[in-house]
């Protein structure tokens, strides 16, 4: 031991001697050290658990205890469980309703206050501010609005002698009633995006166009809407991804109810794992959802790369 | 010097003794549902004042507060019925010390070992199961030791406007409510209601709800002798007798015999403001509703206000669902003082049981159930029947309360005509069964 500590200041030395210039470049192991905190927290908070769910997949596991390893046993169940499939073609119907209209509204919206009025400052922080609210607070409100007898359309509609529509309880509004809430949440952000790509066209093409005599629905269709096509994508697979993972509002608004027709994959994993404690089954149903979204994401990320070069 | 080292001596002591009280408390951690309402009762240690489940348990623990200073303790509501969290905690090794669960969900925990047994702790503070009525009793024993301390025993009821009552005619010579005997007669009466008053017969939470429907149906079931749950591992539903109560319950929807569309606050309020004759709702409300009968100008104090069990439909036992709330106890490392701070606690609400069942819940203790006081309270003549009436399910039964949410969802769904009660019923017996096989 003693001998080998004498000898490596030599060996130093006599590498330093034949090699001045050392490559700062070459792959080092202690280079590991500065990724180390990343990687740490990378490999605990998501690679684990990502491998953990699967693991777990396959198991008969409940929340106390992790059991048996039984294939694709779980999956077998999800396939054959009707509630599960239901909440795949609920959370598909929730996207479907959602992601249109908010980009919609959000670009008419934006449209309409792309000005610079004091009105127009003014509404525009009105239609971002619902977006500041947390769900729970968002849900108390359309809540207060739909309850039946007292709420704020039944109410309405009673001026007019008329039956408010059950959002909440009607087997084909519940859904409608959850987008509705959602939209109104999160319309901020797309109004926003669109308002921030309005800005960037440049003005001088707005003035050659109106020397050319033409007009707004002519500006409109081939000067606005193609200079923000890239945004209005943007927009689409933001929303996707969120509208997704709807939790929340069908919690606190149905509870996936009236016969499990406002249960998202989400609330189904919930329910399963949680409530039931089927932890083996709710990590399988957790695995179809992940692919489901790196699906989603994939196929809109290849749309985007070719639209893109072919721009 | 000297004085220096005196006035030194005199503020440490003092500073010992003002921090002492402090130090000394044990600290315990509650957790419970019943609702929060601080407003009303944060600070009244007088429970006689307190009314409803909410404000009784709120004085209660205040009043535990101030008898003993030695031990503090913290409380965490809750929404009911709060097993998400629990379990959460329990499986993060964060549980509360004591924690209200109710005697159907008391096995799923005990299961698993995360509960503590409670025998040798209630006996060295004097509490002895024999003091428990027999549907307490049964309902906090698991595996032949007591695993929560039961404060009261409940059942659903028919909670009745009788000003309603008396215009639809059904009302006996002697005041009383006329209560039907069969599925036809109640149709007929709910007709004859809805002729006189214009209103629906009953007044129900449909909306966002799964318990009303199921522990409607278990009342049912047990009321026809079905034994659906003779094997805990594997239930019966799909028979005639499930199908002849949710007929029952579809007709009375169909035929607008309840209120549609209210969830469990709505219904309250809809019932409270005399739009419906009939409230099926649990013991609970029985104080809050009585309190709103003697209210001038309320629609229960026109005509009054009567709460009676589930009439009996069928022919077979004399029997409802019931259920009980019981404090039970983590399984975890403790010192002496805390193991006796929590036997403090319990001891103290096995005394208090009386104001408890102010609630309209029925004691756990059969001195209390048996005594003048009790049996003065409004309407206990008339719902203590459910002493002898309540039947939980079968102990060895787990996961009740998923059950139960499979059972409502398939109710629900067979009720308001989204599916025909044969699949309803077949779909609800197999999702059940894939439950129970895969504990």
């Amino acid at each position: 031991m003693a001998d080998r500590l004498a000898m490596s200041p030599t060996a130093t030395l006599a590498v330093g001697v034949r090699a001045p210039t050392a490559d700062i470049y070459a792959p080092q192991w202690r280079n590991v050290i500065f990724v180390a905190p990343f990687l740490f927290f990378f490999t605990t908070l998501l690679l684990f658990p990502l491998l953990w769910g699967m693991w777990l997949s396959f198991h008969k596991a409940d929340t106390f205890s992790s059991g048996n390893f039984v294939g694709l046993g779980n999956y077998a169940r999800l396939y054959h469980d009707k509630v599960f499939l239901q909440s795949i073609w609920n959370t598909f119907y929730f996207v479907l309703l959602t992601v249109p209209t908010l980009a919609l509204i959000g670009l008419f919206l934006a449209l309409c206050l792309n000005r610079r009025t004091r009105t127009a400052a003014v509404l525009r922080t009105l239609f971002f501010s619902s977006s500041v609210l947390s769900v729970t607070i968002v849900t108390l409100i359309w809540r207060i609005v739909f309850i039946p007898n007292v709420g704020l359309l039944s109410t309405i509609y009673g001026w007019f002698g008329a039956t408010a529509p059950a959002f909440i309880s009607d087997p084909s509004l519940a859904m409608v009633g959850i987008a509705i809430a959602t939209i109104w949440w999160c319309i901020g952000l797309p109004m926003m995006l669109f308002l921030s790509a309005l800005q960037q066209i440049p003005q001088d093409i707005y003035e050659a166009a109106a020397l050319d005599n033409a007009n707004r629905w002519q500006t409109l269709r081939s000067i606005t809407l193609p200079s923000i096509k890239r945004t209005f994508i943007l927009v689409i697979i933001i929303q996707i991804v969120l509208q997704f993972q709807l939790f929340g509002q069908a919690w606190l608004m149905t509870r996936g109810g009236p016969n499990n027709l406002t249960k998202p994959i989400v609330l189904y994993i919930y329910d399963t794992a949680f409530r039931r404690w089927d932890l083996g089954l709710g990590a399988a149903a957790s695995e179809i959802l992940f692919i489901l979204i790196l699906v989603a994401a994939m196929a809109q990320y290849l749309v985007t790369r070719s639209r893109g070069d072919q721009a | 010097m000297k004085l220096k080292k005196i006035l030194f001596a005199a503020v440490s002591a003092g500073a010992m003794m003002l921090a002492a009280p402090s130090f000394a408390a044990t600290e315990l951690s509650v957790q419970r549902f019943f609702g929060a309402c601080d407003a009303d009762f944060g600070t009244n240690t007088d429970a006689t004042k307190a009314v409803g489940e909410c404000g009784i348990i709120t004085s209660l623990i205040n009043k535990f507060n101030a008898d003993n200073p030695d031990v503090h303790v913290n409380v965490t509501t809750v929404e009911w019925p709060g097993y998400d969290q629990l379990t959460a905690q329990f499986a993060s090794g964060d549980a509360p010390d004591i924690v209200t669960i109710h005697e159907s969900v008391l096995s799923d925990y005990q299961s698993k070992g995360l509960l503590m047994p409670l025998d040798d702790l209630l006996k060295s503070v004097g509490v002895t199961p024999d003091a428990f009525t027999d549907a307490a009793r049964n309902g906090a024993t698991k595996d032949g030791k007591i695993y929560g301390l039961p404060i009261d025993s409940w059942t659903m009821l028919y909670h009745v406007n009788m000003d309603l009552f008396k215009q639809a005619g059904l009302v006996n010579a002697d005041g009383t409510p006329i209560f039907p005997k069969s599925p036809e007669e109640l149709l007929a009466q709910a007709e004859q209601f809805k002729q006189k008053t214009g209103k629906p017969y009953f007044v129900q939470n449909l909306t966002n709800e799964t318990a009303l429907y199921t522990r409607n149906l278990y009342t049912y079931l047990f009321q026809q002798d079905s034994d659906f749950f003779a094997d805990p591992k594997h239930v019966k539903l799909n028979t005639p007798e499930a199908k002849k109560v949710v007929e029952m319950y579809k007709a009375i929807f169909e035929k607008g015999y309840t209120t549609k569309d209210l969830d469990y606050g709505g219904s309250i309020n809809a019932f409270l403001a005399g739009e419906g004759g009939v409230h099926l709702n649990g013991t609970w409300v029985v104080g809050d509703y009585n309190a709103q009968s003697e209210t001038k100008g309320t629609a229960l104090n026109k005509g009054g206000y009567a709460v009676y069990p589930y009439p009996q439909l069928f022919g077979g036992a004399h029997a409802q669902y019931a259920d009980g709330h019981t404090w039970a106890v983590s399984q975890k490392d403790r010192t002496p003082e805390q193991i006796a701070a929590i036997g403090k606690f319990l001891k103290f609400f096995a005394d208090n049981d009386f104001e408890w069942s102010r609630t309209g819940h029925l004691p756990a203790y059969k001195a209390v159930i048996t005594s003048d006081a009790f049996k003065a309270l409004p309407h206990r003549n008339t719902i203590s029947a459910v002493a002898d009436l309540g039947r939980p399910l079968p102990s060895a039964v787990q996961r009740q309360f998923a059950i139960q949410d499979i059972i409502g969802e398939e109710m629900s769904a067979a009720i308001s005509g989204q599916k025909d009660v044969d699949t309803a019923l077949a779909d609800m017996e197999s999702r059940v069964n894939e439950l129970l096989a895969n504990i």
